[in-house]
């Protein structure tokens, strides 16, 4: 069976955090299992060699035989190779099942994501989600990976503990319960050392946040002054983590003399017996070496087992969240039976505001405030529920697949996303070179193009950053007019260009929407002188329609809203 | 790319971190010496061992078991107790250079050129501010006192075999050229590939942050079928870099196990032979494959921390690249003073962004002492760019911008500032309290200051309502303000800088229109008694200013009175009319 990073991640079960967890670990179940048993021979090879050292002492040194030293020299040289070869490849397992296990993990959040679209602000923080990718998927694939390290350790805890038991019951016992007494007395110690390492990070974190705010705030910054303060503040807050990184020292550099000392006091006890047994002659002189060995051995797999209660813990914590968003559900529910709306457009009536769009015509919305013409924008898109229909079919009754296809709001939230611009632009893959320069023609933005090293080749930034706010209201323009949807809202859609600007989108929009139903919510009187329509709506209700001169002259609150120096 | 920040060449890294250790020799001298203690203490159990391992073959007696068992415990104690100093040494002064170097930086980017960082952008630079940092932290925190303590420690396990015997060191020689050929192969190729795998690694990361900022525009748009072609994408990319790494380690791991092995099994066999021979005790062959096993540990941190070296020496060349940028070209300093209400002027200024493409043509422009002045036009045609030269932000490549007849840019900042600012559309909040966020103009302003220049701009009120009043932490992590109380903060700065003539680049644009009515309050406040140079892109500011001017293509095609220009008929006139209806 292949590793497929990118394949079908199937359906997860989200059931519970510890049945993901399960789940994750079951989709490669050969890559687990190996894991698991080169593990396993990978610790007995580590576990045997003292053993071999042992053996080579006795029977080649003490008893002067060459050919046992020898033999038990390259007896050891085996276990070495096979330690090494089985080394490297349980590594190989554990990266595999690692990253298959975060990848999948983000396979599923973008398609929870996705499906719950419009809806996911409202139903869960945008940054629990986004902490799945930080942070989550490390735990989650940690997790999955220390389940087949942490089982080998436990099969070499035991090997070990048989042989010393075999070897010398008094003396195995010592070590076989002292090594895990050891163990967890400084986990204990462990403890606040965590505690100030966390807090150490978090003032870190809160350094390099005051340095990237300072890089942020550069050019604010250039034009006013500030840096003498800034500068000072900064190296105020950085004394303040030397300090903190001194009082982690203290502990740390406490919990290093404890494991110096403890395994170390440990040793020489083991030693000290071993030895007097050695003088009774219960034991060998080699026995003894290996007992040295064993004893320094199997902290290694120890170690593991508590780094795998931890890890454990925290990748169940970070399942707990994946699964949280797993099994969200959409806001709306489809309808039972969806009603078709018939083909070609229709009318598109909001019922509430008494906003009626007439087909394959360009009506301008003037709103009195603002956020009542989002609310209208949204209803229509149904991002909200209401009594709105399309060709006389109630959009409750529709599909929502059928809504998005044929109504789409755009409004100055929408994202950029990254890549080639050329793709960015072309949101249904019309794969049509002259819609995108039409597009950006009547958006007014073939300038923003021009500009780019790569025209239409070259890749947008996250968020769109490398862009001003004017640059990417004209760009999601663009986009919006080249996904040419039957009905397409435009929210504001020119509140951050200049008036030159403004004037020529206002002049192209039309044309490039002909035949098509189109709603502009703006207050730019730019924008309304070209509109073949305005509504004016004042508390959420449409109290005037007709041409932009017409209402100008007819209704004076209008004329307050659109020309804003009449007002003052 | 030319557009990048520099990045300090291998001859100045090497340098500054000579000169590192030189500034503190008494710390260094004390960490190398407390370390180098604790790990000779650490060596002497195994001799013990050794020599208990001997007496149990010749038979001594329980009284030197017990002896020999002391005195390894007494060595132990010495050692925790060692380590215990040596860790804080190193730690303190791990945590004082680090400090030095973010501190360094901090001045070196609070002094960097502003047109530098338009060029380069602010990505580059905040890279380098918080992943190179973090990367030079873990270097200096943990690579440094590692690799300082494993490279002790190997020296003395070497030193100690040779007290042991010194031909028993032969069988770790062999393992030398293996180990030091694969550890060279792998560091050549690791570091690359790592910073791959990181990218790649941040890529899925940023793609989930897309993905769940942009779900609405996903599902408006229908882009679900795309957003998971991406996600598939950025995980095969971070498979192909992680795969590559994996690879990389397939060779190294195994070469270097074996290189650890080997002298293990070379001093067993070797000295077992010596012994069989009577050239050597069984003591020392015992202490002899102990010191061999006792090799792993140090030798495996000193080559895992090396590559972390590496990367950390390549943070420090990027943060020392940044002290590499030179200043924007600067006049030789004029000490003639200037008079408190200095008149402006530019004078037939150019200025390219990039050479050979001039965005200002020959701009002259001389704004009378309190006058408005509007400048209008459309989206780069230079407006923000001359706004900026007269703000004494950048310096213009030919002509010159002056106040009372001495170029802005032979001034020096703290003075520069008493006669011109520029606030930008962008309303950065730093990360403080309200009150450092408004002082910060003026450090010896006191709090009488900040409150009037707060009650200025009508901001007292609502400030005063804060949790914490004044005090109240705002910027990234604090109290949220809106965009028009940012904008405000931006304002009261102003005032309490105080500089004569102000320029305003949007500066009121792109905020809630509801919100603008009482910020025009405050901007008028500020505005008071000033020269004031708006770049305005609604026209109604134009119709208020006294002059306004318009640019186009980088030079000013039209300037005078709003009634002079709408009777010349020009653009402004064409623009005025459509807009007014």
């Amino acid at each position: 069976m292949r590793f497929s990073p990118a394949g079908d991640p199937g359906t997860p079960d989200a059931r519970s955090a510890t049945r993901y967890l399960v789940w994750l670990a079951g989709r490669h179940p050969l890559l687990f299992g190996g894991a698991i048993a080169l593990g396993v021979t990978w610790m007995l090879a580590q576990a045997l060699m003292p053993a071999a050292v042992g053996r080579a002492i006795d029977a080649g040194l003490t008893h002067r035989d060459p050919d046992a030293l020898l033999r038990w020299g390259l007896v050891l040289l085996g276990l070495g190779v096979v330690q090494a070869t089985t080394g490297i490849l349980r590594h190989r397992c554990a990266v595999h099942n690692w990253l298959g296990a975060a990848y999948r993990t983000v396979q599923v959040t973008v398609d929870a994501t996705n499906r719950l679209g419009a809806a996911l602000p409202r139903r869960v923080a945008a940054g629990e989600v986004v902490s799945i990718g930080t942070a989550d998927i490390e735990h989650i694939g940690s997790a999955v990976d220390i389940t087949a390290r942490g089982t080998g350790a436990v099969v070499a805890i035991a090997a070990v503990s048989a042989i010393l038991l075999t070897a010398s019951v008094p003396l195995g016992l010592v070590v076989v319960l002292g090594v895990p007494l050891l163990m967890a007395l400084v986990a204990l110690l462990i403890r606040p050392l965590h505690r100030q390492q966390a807090a150490y990070r978090d003032s870190t974190g809160e350094l390099t946040a005051r340095a990237a705010d300072i890089v942020s705030g550069l050019r604010v910054l250039r034009g006013v002054g500030g840096e003498p303060m800034l500068g000072a503040r900064y190296r105020e807050q950085s004394q303040a983590l030397r300090a903190d990184g001194l009082r982690v020292a203290r502990v740390e550099s406490l919990i290093q003399a404890a494991q110096i000392l403890l395994p170390g006091v440990f040793v020489v006890l083991v030693t000290w017996l071993g030895a007097r047994f050695a003088l009774r002659g219960e034991i060998s002189a080699g026995q003894l070496v290996s007992f040295y060995g064993y004893t320094a051995f199997l902290v290694s797999p120890l170690r593991n087992l508590t780094e795998a209660a931890d890890k454990l813990t925290r990748g169940h914590v970070a399942a707990r969240r994946v699964v949280r968003l797993l099994r969200l559900a959409p806001e709306f529910t489809e309808p039972a039976r969806p009603v078709p709306v018939p083909e070609g457009p229709g009318e598109l009536v909001d019922v509430r505001s008494g906003l009626v769009l007439r087909p394959g015509r360009l009506t301008a919305l003037a709103a009195t405030a603002p956020e009542d013409a989002a609310e209208i924008a949204d209803r229509l898109g149904r991002y909200v529920d209401g009594d709105v229909t399309l060709h006389g079919v109630p959009l409750r009754e529709v599909a929502l697949a059928t809504v998005r296809e044929r109504i789409l709001v755009a409004d100055n939230d929408a994202q950029l996303f990254s890549g080639a611009l050329r793709t960015e632009l072309d949101p249904r893959d019309r794969g049509d070179h002259h819609a995108v320069e039409a597009a950006l023609v009547a958006a007014s933005a073939t300038d923003i193009v021009e500009a780019l090293p790569g025209g239409l080749d070259s890749p947008v930034a996250e968020r769109g950053r490398e862009f001003s706010g004017g640059q990417r209201q004209r760009l999601r323009l663009a986009r919006a007019l080249v996904a040419d949807p039957e009905t397409l809202i435009l929210v504001e859609p020119t509140s951050a260009v200049d008036a030159h600007t403004e004037a020529r989108i206002a002049d192209r929009l039309a044309a490039a929407r002909r035949g098509r139903t189109t709603l502009v919510c703006t207050t730019s009187p730019l924008v309304l002188g070209r509109a073949e329509h305005v509504v004016f709506v004042e508390d959420g209700k449409v109290v005037a329609e007709g041409r932009h001169d017409e209402l100008l002259a007819a209704e004076p609150r209008y004329r307050a809203t659109v020309s804003r120096e009449e007002d003052r | 790319m030319s557009n990048a920040l520099p990045v300090a060449d291998a001859q100045q890294v090497r340098r500054y971190a000579r000169e590192l250790a030189r500034r503190h020799p008494r710390g260094l001298a004390a960490a190398l010496g407390l370390h180098a203690l604790a790990a000779a203490a650490g060596l002497v159990a195994p001799r013990l061992l050794g020599d208990l391992v001997e007496g149990i073959s010749r038979g001594v007696g329980a009284v030197t078991v017990d002896r020999v068992a002391l005195a390894i415990a007494g060595f132990v104690v010495a050692q925790s107790v060692l380590v215990r100093f040596a860790h804080l040494a190193s730690a303190r002064l791990g945590e004082r250079v680090l400090a030095e170097l973010r501190e360094e930086f901090v001045d070196r980017v609070l002094a960097l050129p502003l047109s530098t960082v338009e060029r380069a952008g602010t990505g580059d630079l905040l890279t380098r501010t918080s992943r190179d940092v973090a990367a030079l932290s873990r270097t200096v925190r943990f690579a440094a006192p590692e690799t300082l303590i494993a490279a002790v420690t190997v020296l003395l396990i070497l030193g100690a075999l040779l007290l042991t015997g010194p031909l028993l060191v032969v069988p770790c020689l062999i393992a030398v050229p293996m180990l030091v050929a694969g550890t060279r192969w792998y560091l050549r190729r690791a570091p690359a590939g790592y910073l791959r795998e990181n990218a790649a690694y941040s890529d899925i990361t940023d793609g989930i942050s897309e993905t769940v900022e942009g779900a609405r525009t996903t599902e408006a748009l229908r882009q679900q079928a795309r957003r998971r072609a991406r996600t598939d994408a950025d995980i095969r990319r971070s498979y192909a870099a992680e795969y590559y790494t994996l690879s990389l380690r397939t060779v190294f791991f195994p070469v270097a196990e074996i290189g650890y092995l080997l002298p293990v099994v070379g001093t067993l066999l070797l000295g077992g032979w010596f012994y069989l021979e009577g050239w050597a005790s069984l003591g020392q062959v015992t202490a002899a494959t102990l010191y061999a096993q006792l090799l792993v540990d140090p030798v495996d941190r000193l080559l895992s921390w090396l590559d972390e070296f590496q990367v950390g020496g390549a943070s420090l060349a990027r943060l020392l690249g940044v002290a590499a940028e030179p200043a924007d070209a600067a006049a030789p300093p004029d000490r003639r003073p200037v008079s408190d209400d200095g008149r402006l002027a530019a004078h037939d200024v150019r200025y390219a962004y990039r050479a050979g493409h001039d965005v200002l043509h020959g701009v002259t422009l001389v704004p009378r002492p309190g006058e408005k002045l509007a400048m209008v036009g459309p989206s780069g045609a230079g407006k923000s760019t001359l706004g900026r030269l007269l703000a004494g932000v950048h310096a213009p490549r030919a002509g010159a911008v002056t106040v009372d007849g001495r170029p802005l840019s032979g001034l020096p900042l703290a003075e520069l500032r008493t006669h011109v600012a520029l606030v930008s559309q962008e309303h950065h909040v730093f990360i403080g309290t309200l009150t450092d966020n408004v002082a910060m103009v003026r450090p010896d302003a006191g709090p009488a200051e900040v409150r009037a220049a707060l009650a200025a701009v009508d901001a007292l009120d609502w400030a005063e309502a804060l949790p914490d009043g004044l005090d109240t932490r705002v910027g990234a992590g604090g109290h949220p303000l809106s965009p028009a109380q940012a904008q405000q903060l931006a304002l009261a700065r102003l005032v309490l800088a105080d500089p004569h003539t102000l320029v305003l680049d949007e500066a009121t644009s792109l905020i809630d229109p509801r919100a603008a009515r009482a910020l025009e309050r405050s901007l008028a406040a500020v505005l008071q008694g000033r020269t004031v140079i708006a770049i305005a892109h609604r026209l109604f500011s134009a119709h208020d200013a006294d002059r306004v001017a318009v640019v186009e293509d980088g030079r000013i095609t039209e300037l005078g009175s709003h009634d002079e220009l709408v009777a010349a008929g020009g653009s402004y006139a064409a623009l005025w009319r459509s807009w007014h209806g």
